[in-house]
């Protein structure tokens, strides 16, 4: 019988003994020295070669071999003869991964470790982005387990390389160094400039001055985050400089010239122009993030959420902000985008409109009806309710908690900064069913996975606050971030699927609500447990534009179940068409995201925009339900042949009547083509089932 | 009078969010109709248990339940639909008949649709469409066939 060996890329080959005896002659002959026969025998009679074996193997006992006949010098030659081989086929692989990504359909189909990427483009400046990603990964893993092991000991941090490897959990951003995302207070800025991040911008003191240096505090910002950059006094600030200028009653005269040039400019005008500006900059891809826009989110807040989180502010000045004016401010901000992103795929920044509620409803009618007004506009944005101002959602995946809304004249308002560390990820569908196949309890199984997950988390924070140590995060130490504001998250992927496999139904049924509260519940327990000064933990549902494929991929390889292509990001199937709009409501409403601290978005697909009271009603709907974060995602019809944009879902363009139409949706929270998703996520995307009416 | 299905609808009933009964043993039989299974004898009987069931379920988060045929028992859906109105709901009929039955009460309905679907001339967003939706308040009934067409484009 043939003996075989494996090759590196897993093929079988018949083995022949003159392959070695070159690599040895070749490695004698470097080092200045010849193998007689006899020599070549006695090193050959050391080996051990058995059908199956692997190259490296039989490498490995070439080594030993030499050694054990006392060649240590040649021993020493070819092991670095191996070692170039090994760097030049990484080179090889790096060089295939280049030419695969220069071929991909798209960006996100071309990235092999992460393909998060908010990148419209396929270019020179991404794929320089995409090549030490694995480099990233690897120099993470490393940072992260050192620390582990001195924490906790090696058994703990071998138990997470093989939880990772395994892909029972996911650790998100792993291509980047930087903490993940965050919500600012831009009261330092607005103290000194940001020379404390390391610029040399002085603080604004106008208009002008504050609407570009905004652009670049955000870049600044962003590029020392690998999320999103949330700035939610954005629009109050911007209020503050245009009171300055035009009188604290600008909006009453929004009409007035007031530009001297033969524009003729009203203030009504001098300020879109400045949107303009802002918004179409921070939609540029940028440079130092390898073409990536930043990651851009704003907040709108109705009377009462403006009155607890600024009651108390005022501006270095003394001026307090004020409500008349923002409020016009805000809806002038919301109308123009929405005419904007007929011009442009404007993906930033992502919206939310923070409603509190009160006995079913919203308590601010006059914010209540404009929302509805905006949503019947065609305008996409998040919503976020909330029966106390106690929380804020600053982001498209944040829920926070909101644990200070003092105000102080270095920090600026307390409520507003927050934000997150770091997402871990747990694979619940694997989780689950290996729980299962090993004949153990699935909660048993979640609490020993969930609970390594604390402490690997643990440990990051611990390397974290190293690098503040050494002065690396100058947002920190500048006070833009409050790190005691800042939670550790662990994120849920796959609860759906995994409850299918339970054979639970997916529906509001008291076996599913119980299912997901015992599962939630351990994380939140866990939660608790691991809550410390300093140290926070949050849950949340992650947005699956990435993992959710993954996931899913790996499982399939390893014979799970695995019901569909990418796992949820919602309580519900994505293509069960025999749940209503109020059926997906209620299952993002309050039992099922009590335990959701870091949050969870109800993305209600429609088919078509509802009038001004259909949405007004469903506004009560998510209040009477609890649902407290939501948008309704309409696709948009973008022309690939006159570019034309239209709110509507349409399979013709209404301009030039061209079939060659692609959408604009909201998969990830923020509007993107769906033809630059990847592969999967265009599948997903085709699946989705938009309510009919 | 059986339910075949329902659903939460936001187009058939102008500014509403709707809980549809989509009642079979529908007995007009128009030629092309868009739902011919609900010509058959299905689904389950919509009594009051039932009725309130749905209610119960869904009552506090729509502003309108709405009749979809029943043309077989209109007076059991003016029961019903009285009903609804107690639970303090607005109740629509989508009747497949030219004529409102004699036992139509105004006061049990806040919409009426009438007339039977003719292929030829459309549903209600056609502008030939023989169908005619009415909003009744205070006793009177408008006309607003006109607010399915002006969204379309």
């Amino acid at each position: 019988m043939e003996t075989y060996i494996v090759k590196r890329d897993g093929k079988h080959e018949v083995f022949t003994i003159d392959k070695i005896k070159a690599a040895i002659s070749k490695s004698f002959l470097a080092s200045g020295a010849f193998a007689t026969e006899e020599v070549m025998t006695g090193i050959l009679s050391h080996l051990n070669i058995q059908s199956g074996i692997s190259v490296e193997e039989i490498q490995n006992q070439v080594e030993v071999a030499l050694m054990a006949e006392g060649y240590y010098q040649v021993a020493k030659t070819y092991m670095l003869y191996r070692n170039r081989h090994a760097e030049d086929r990484e080179t090889k692989s790096k060089l295939e991964f280049l030419m695969g990504y220069c071929q991909a359909a798209n960006a996100a189909e071309g990235s092999k470790f992460d393909a998060n990427a908010n990148v419209e483009n396929k270019n020179i400046a991404t794929l320089i982005g995409e090549l030490p990603k694995k480099g990233f990964i690897r120099l993470n893993r490393r940072l992260l387990c050192d620390r582990i092991r001195t924490m906790f000991g090696k058994e703990v941090a071998d138990k997470y390389i093989s939880l990772l490897h395994q892909h029972f959990i996911y650790k998100n951003d792993e291509t980047n160094l930087a903490n993940y995302c965050a919500s600012i207070t831009m009261y330092p800025w607005l103290l000194g400039g940001t020379k404390s991040i390391g610029g040399n911008a002085t603080q604004p003191t106008n208009l002008k001055a504050f609407c570009g240096g905004f652009i670049n505090m955000v870049f600044m910002v962003s590029s020392m985050l690998s999320g999103a950059c949330a700035t939610p006094e954005f629009l109050m600030y911007m209020n503050y400089f245009i009171e300055k200028e035009y009188g604290e009653d600008y909006y009453k005269r929004a009409d007035e010239i007031v530009d001297l040039s033969i524009k003729k400019r009203s203030i009504d005008k001098v300020i879109t122009d400045y949107f303009q500006q802002v918004v179409y900059s921070i939609n540029q891809p940028t440079g130092a993030r390898n073409f990536q826009s930043v990651f851009w989110n704003i907040s709108y807040y109705d009377r009462y959420y403006f009155e607890s989180l600024f009651g108390e502010f005022r501006f270095p000045d003394g001026e307090k902000p004020h409500w008349e004016s923002l409020s016009w401010l805000q809806k002038r901000f919301m109308k123009w985008f929405n005419q904007e992103r007929l011009r442009c795929v404007l993906t930033f920044p992502v919206e939310t409109m923070a409603l509190l509620t009160e006995n079913g409803d919203v308590k601010d009618k006059e914010y209540g009806d404009f929302t509805a007004e905006m949503y019947a506009e065609g305008h996409s944005f998040f919503t976020y309710i909330s029966d106390n101002a106690d929380s804020l959602s600053s982001c498209c995946r944040l829920r926070n908690a909101i644990t200070d809304n003092g105000f102080s004249y270095t920090l600026g308002a307390g409520g507003v900064s927050t934000g997150s560390k770091s997402v871990l990820t747990i694979n619940l569908n694997r989780c689950v069913q290996y729980a299962q196949r090993m004949g153990i309890p699935y909660q048993n199984y979640i609490e020993e996975v969930v609970d390594l997950m604390h402490k690997v988390q643990l440990a990051y924070n611990e390397n974290l606050k190293e690098l503040q140590s050494k002065g690396m995060l100058p947002l920190f130490d500048s006070g833009y971030i409050n790190i005691g504001r800042q939670y550790l998250t662990i994120g849920v992927n796959g609860l759906v699927e995994s409850a299918e496999f339970l054979g639970i139904e997916i529906s509001d049924n008291p076996r599913y609500t119980e299912y997901v509260q015992t599962v939630l519940g351990i994380i939140e327990k866990l939660n608790k447990h691991y809550h410390s000064k300093g140290v926070m933990f949050n849950c949340e549902m992650i947005p699956a534009e990435n993992v959710g494929v993954k996931n899913a991929k790996w499982d399939k390889e390893d014979g799970y179940v695995v019901p569909r292509d990418c796992y949820n990001s919602y309580f519900y199937k994505v293509e069960d068409s025999t749940l209503n709009v109020i059926d997906r409501f209620r299952l993002h409403g309050v039992k099922y995201i009590e335990h959701l601290t870091g949050g969870s978005a109800l993305h209600c697909n429609l088919e078509e925009h509802l009038s001004k009271a259909q949405y007004r009603q469903l506004l009560r709907v998510a209040a009477q339900e609890g649902c407290n974060y939501f948008t309704f995602n309409i696709p948009n019809t973008i022309c690939n042949e006159c570019g034309n944009i239209d709110k509507r879902y349409l399979k013709e363009c209404p301009h030039c009547h061209s079939t060659n139409v692609d959408y604009l949706t909201r998969i990830i929270g923020y509007m993107k083509r769906v033809s630059n998703f990847s592969a999967a996520r265009q599948v997903e995307a085709a699946k989705r089932y938009y309510a009919t009416m | 009078m059986k339910i075949a299905s329902y659903d939460i609808v936001f187009q058939d009933v102008p500014g509403e969010v709707t809980l549809s009964l989509n009642l079979s043993q529908c007995p007009n039989r128009c030629p092309g109709c868009h739902s011919p299974l609900l010509q058959d004898d299905i689904g389950l009987l919509l009594d009051d248990d039932m009725l309130d069931g749905l209610l119960d379920r869904y009552g506090h988060d729509v502003t309108c339940v709405c009749f979809m045929g029943g043309d077989r028992e209109p007076g059991e859906v003016m029961r019903l639909a009285d009903r609804v109105h107690a639970a303090g709901i607005k109740t629509a009929w989508y009747s497949g008949r030219q004529e409102l039955p004699e036992c139509f009460r105004m006061e049990s309905l806040d919409y009426v649709k009438v007339g039977p679907y003719i292929e030829s001339m459309g549903p209600l967003p056609n502008p030939n469409t023989n169908q005619r939706m009415y909003r009744i308040e205070n006793g009177e009934m408008t006309d607003i066939t006109a607010s399915f067409r002006k969204k379309k484009g």
